[in-house]
């Protein structure tokens, strides 16, 4: 497996030439100051029998200032058989470092969610974006380079008794999640005005390991975005399980995002 | 008592005409921002600037993140509050170049003019240039990309001395 993702990514650096809006990661750049921004994520996830649970997530962002911007989310889904509201989060991240050169940049910042969430607990893997209660604090490394982003996160996640369900004791509570994002504009090649739609191809890898006993997996997820009137954004992503040794309730999911921002609300 | 008002009132009506006399404010700023190559992020600084209540215009190359900020008459911008506005954005300057009237200003280097937008401090200037409209790059600290400040800090050194004052802006002629 190791060989697969060294082997994708080289493969990759020889064409990538875009953007750091990720799908599945944020980068280490923020909002706008002032800025609110609204989103909705539809995810499909395919479940290992059949059929699918579908969740939605409602997300409301604000950029505070410069360095600091939060985001509100909700979580609801149909696993109970109706739509239902699952639980939330809160996140922040705060930038701080940034060397800006004309069209390249290096940023880090820091980040940290705390969740709740009612759900039942079926998954050895700890999700705190819509699966369990607690927390994750990382750091989030970003290097732009004309049209080509790459991103990288490292985190901590801790998962707590969700509402009403006991997380299993056997389980491992704590896990390290490790990202790799890049991002490439692919149209248009040249700008001509901001109305233009901006397509920017994403390939992400997402990778969780139990503290406890070890056990990891690793996804991939190949998404597409449209950026409209350079305010709006739909992405479309699909995400695949390349290897785990843990139980999971879902190893493939589709996810579609719209967002939308609002530029100087809160001057 | 009433010499004093009539004093206070005087040196009011003094500075009053001082500043007029001197205002050569700046009319045209060509900013160039880093750090950005998406046309979203570029949104973000034309909607930062638009907002801004001294802003007649904002005129943009995309492809080189360059905007053009044509400012309203008698508008009291200043460098650094364009600055500010950029950087809100989650950007950096990476060149700013102000136009202004500058009649009778004496091109010469280490000579400075001052008015409502900043002090001027020359460096190197095209002692020739024509004298009536001013293209002035800004070389402070924060105004060029990192990069170039390294590069020019030695040259600037010997011109800032003990350090910048807020609102002193070390410029080249263009």
């Amino acid at each position: 497996m190791r060989y697969f993702l060294i082997l994708s990514l080289s493969l990759l650096s020889f064409q990538i030439n875009a953007q750091e809006l990720f799908v599945m990661t944020e980068p280490a750049s923020n909002m706008p100051t002032s800025s609110i921004g609204v989103r909705d994520m539809s995810l499909f996830a395919f479940k290992k029998t059949d059929g699918y649970n579908y969740h939605n997530m409602p997300e409301l962002m604000w950029g505070v200032n410069k360095d600091w911007m939060i985001h509100a989310s909700a979580f609801l889904s149909n696993k109970q058989g109706d739509m239902m509201l699952e639980g939330g989060s809160l996140y922040a991240k705060y930038r701080f470092f940034s060397v800006d050169d004309l069209h390249s940049h290096f940023r880090l910042a820091a980040y940290g969610r705390i969740s709740t969430s009612n759900a039942e607990i079926h998954q050895e893997d700890i999700e705190t974006m819509g699966m369990n209660s607690g927390y994750e604090i990382g750091a989030v490394a970003t290097q732009l380079i004309n049209k080509t982003a790459l991103s990288a996160t490292v985190s901590y996640e801790r998962a707590f008794n969700n509402q009403g369900n006991i997380f299993p004791d056997e389980w491992s509570k704590s896990a390290m999640n490790y990202t790799f994002s890049i991002g490439q504009l692919m149209y248009p090649k040249k700008y001509t005005s901001f109305k233009q739609t901006n397509i920017n191809a994403m390939l992400e890898f997402l990778g969780q390991r139990l503290n406890q006993n070890g056990k990891s997996y690793l996804d991939v997820v190949p998404s597409i975005q449209f950026i409209i009137n350079s305010q709006a954004r739909i992405d479309l992503g699909y995400r695949r399980q390349i290897y785990s040794d843990m139980e999971r309730i879902s190893t493939n999911s589709i996810l579609l995002k719209l967002e939308y921002t609002f530029f100087n609300v809160t001057n | 008592m009433k010499t004093d008002i009539i004093i206070k009132r005087f040196i009011a009506l003094v500075m009053l005409l001082g500043i007029t006399s001197s205002y050569a404010q700046i009319s045209k700023v060509e900013i160039m921002a880093t750090g950005l190559t998406c046309s979203m992020c570029s949104n973000a600084i034309n909607k930062q600037l638009k907002a801004m209540p001294e802003v007649e215009k904002v005129m943009i190359d995309l492809n080189n993140n360059t905007f053009v900020v044509n400012l309203k008459n008698n508008s009291l911008v200043t460098p650094q509050m364009l600055k500010s506005n950029i950087e809100k954005t989650g950007f950096f300057v990476g060149s700013m170049i102000l136009t202004m009237d500058a009649n009778n200003v004496e091109l010469k280097d280490n000579s400075s003019f001052k008015n409502a937008s900043g002090t001027y401090v020359f460096v190197n200037p095209d002692e020739k240039a024509t004298n009536e409209k001013l293209r002035l790059k800004v070389l402070n600290n924060g105004f060029v990309t990192k990069k170039e400040y390294k590069k020019s800090a030695k040259l600037l050194s010997k011109y800032i001395g003990l350090g910048t004052q807020e609102g002193t802006y070390y410029v080249k002629t263009i």
